[in-house]
């Protein structure tokens, strides 16, 4: 028999002595992995939001009404060598206008009775989504000083401060996170060394027979690792359960936030790295409790 | 060979169990170690079997100088001997076949290897017919015969025994004796501690004899004895 099969066989077998104990450590840690699943699936949703609008993030470059097409060509050429810039769009004053009319019938009447077209033209800059906001701010500073610019409007600088709030966000969750895992890990530690003091007799046995160290520990191995995982594979379920509770309840107001109005579950990455960091943390634990199996 | 040089073992200031502790048992040889409780012949067992080491001094055993094994290697050299204990130190919740089969497993060995093994052994101490029976239902001189077969089931070289008798009646005591003799008469070599007088003198092997930790002297086997029963 293998060391594999033998301490699969036994910790199997101690899991089902200890019961209640072993729940209440697989409890544990599905607490800690549900607080680290949510957060998971708000971050996913939040950067999915946000990158779109980070998408759409345009700096808008106004001409003075005595620029030049040169001046514009200049801009144009200068704009679209930028390796931040995804595209640049001339927008005249009376495309604007025309725009405007288009976009607010019910004011189109006011601008009829206008002496003169109150829209500058435009230049229309579209950014690259993964682009820091840094950058695209410089590059807005640059232009205002071009000649033929009248102003310049940058509408991510407020989306950038929202992501580095979401980021401060994401690192008090991980570290809320990291910190019940810690606990589940005591947990399972605690729980393995229960299984240890109640196999005393067999541990005392196999270390005067010369058992390999391998067939002494693993089961104890095997025991935390086997928590671990059931611990995190809870976890998901309830956050299954949950993110289908928040897709109906808050369906309609998500509908101008998330695509489709759906929320997004977890993706393969995110739900593999549940499960391996429920299976290593509790082998970890199980590891260094069966430290004390042959002492 | 089981040989220790000057071995010593202090627990704490001026506590010996052993002192300055020399002794020789020759391959294949059955020997008694006796003495008064206190003797030093349970911490002498416990250190050949690497259960604590020694202070001071040297245990040899089949050349090898047991001070120097790492751990794994004290785990391979404990496959080569074989222990019986007074309180029998059997798992209650496996049964007599378990208990035996226990052995060969956490040694890897494959299930069928471990099964005509076991039943081997049960055989040659009488209990194949109980070996579903759990420790409890038995009475102490079985118990005894399944912690002698799970012993055995590995075919130690050596064979260690910690008052072995001491919670059994003079009857079950000599037959117990009678089953060293017969693994002393496969080649084994068989080391037993006992402060059973009666028990040495008609079992008739060399002893060693103890007190206060210190090597008190040895006696000679005397002639070969009469079958016991």
């Amino acid at each position: 028999m293998t060391v594999l099969a033998y301490s699969i066989d036994e910790a199997l077998a101690s899991l089902r002595r200890s019961g209640k104990s072993a729940a209440v450590s697989v409890g544990t840690i599905a607490i800690a992995f549900i607080t680290l699943g949510g957060f998971l699936l708000v971050s996913v949703n939040i950067q999915d939001v946000l990158d779109r609008w980070l998408e759409a993030a345009e700096i808008s470059v106004y001409l003075h009404d005595t620029a030049t097409s040169e001046e514009r060509a200049a801009l144009q050429d200068f704009l679209r060598a930028r390796p931040e810039v995804a595209a640049v769009e001339y927008v005249s004053n009376e495309s604007a206008l025309q725009r405007f009319r288009k976009d607010f019938p019910e004011l189109a009447d006011v601008t009829s009775s206008l002496s003169q077209n109150p829209f500058p033209s435009a230049l229309e800059v579209r950014l690259r989504g993964d682009d820091s906001g840094a950058s695209a701010e410089t590059l807005a500073r640059e232009v205002s000083a071009r000649s033929g610019v009248a102003d310049v409007q940058f509408d991510r600088t407020w989306l950038a401060r929202l992501l580095g709030v979401v980021n401060s966000a994401r690192l008090a969750a991980a570290l809320v996170a990291g910190i019940l895992m810690l606990g589940a890990a005591f947990t399972v530690g605690a729980v393995v060394r229960l299984s240890l003091y109640a196999r005393r007799d067999e541990l005392e046995i196999m270390a005067l027979v010369g058992a390999p160290f391998s067939y002494i520990r693993g089961p104890f191995v095997i025991e935390g690792l086997l928590l671990g995982g059931l611990g995190a594979t809870v976890a998901l379920m309830v956050v299954g359960v949950l993110y289908s509770f928040a897709g109906q309840s808050l369906g309609s107001n998500l509908a101008g936030l998330a695509e489709d109005g759906q929320l997004r579950f977890l993706g393969y990455g995110e739900i593999a790295l549940m499960l391996m960091g429920g299976i290593v943390v509790g082998a970890a634990a199980g590891t260094l409790a069966s430290r004390a199996a042959h002492r | 060979m089981i040989e220790t040089l000057g071995v010593t073992k202090a627990y704490g200031k001026d506590e010996y169990a052993v002192r300055d502790l020399s002794i020789k048992v020759e391959k294949g040889e059955f020997a008694f170690l006796t003495g008064p409780s206190g003797a030093g012949k349970s911490t002498l067992l416990r250190l050949l079997l690497l259960q604590e080491r020694p202070t001071e001094g040297q245990i040899i055993i089949e050349g090898r100088d047991l001070q120097s094994l790492t751990p794994s290697e004290v785990q391979a050299y404990r496959r080569m001997v074989g222990f019986v204990f007074q309180d029998f130190k059997l798992i209650p919740t496996k049964t007599v076949f378990e208990n035996v089969a226990f052995v060969l497993r956490v040694l890897g060995q494959p299930v069928e290897q471990q099964r005509r093994r076991t039943y081997t052994v049960l055989k040659w101490v009488g209990l194949q017919h109980r070996h579903n029976a759990y420790p409890l239902e038995l009475s102490g001189g079985e118990q005894q015969r399944v912690a002698i077969a799970r012993a055995l089931v590995n075919e130690p070289h050596i064979m260690l025994a910690d008052e072995p008798t001491g919670n059994l009646d003079p009857d079950l005591s000599l037959e117990i004796m009678n089953l060293f003799r017969d693994i002393n008469a496969s080649g084994t070599t068989v080391l037993v501690a006992t402060h059973d007088r009666e028990l040495i003198k008609w079992v008739g092997r060399r002893v060693i004899q103890l007190d206060h930790g210190h090597l008190a002297g040895t006696a000679p086997p005397p002639p070969p004895p009469e079958p016991l029963l």
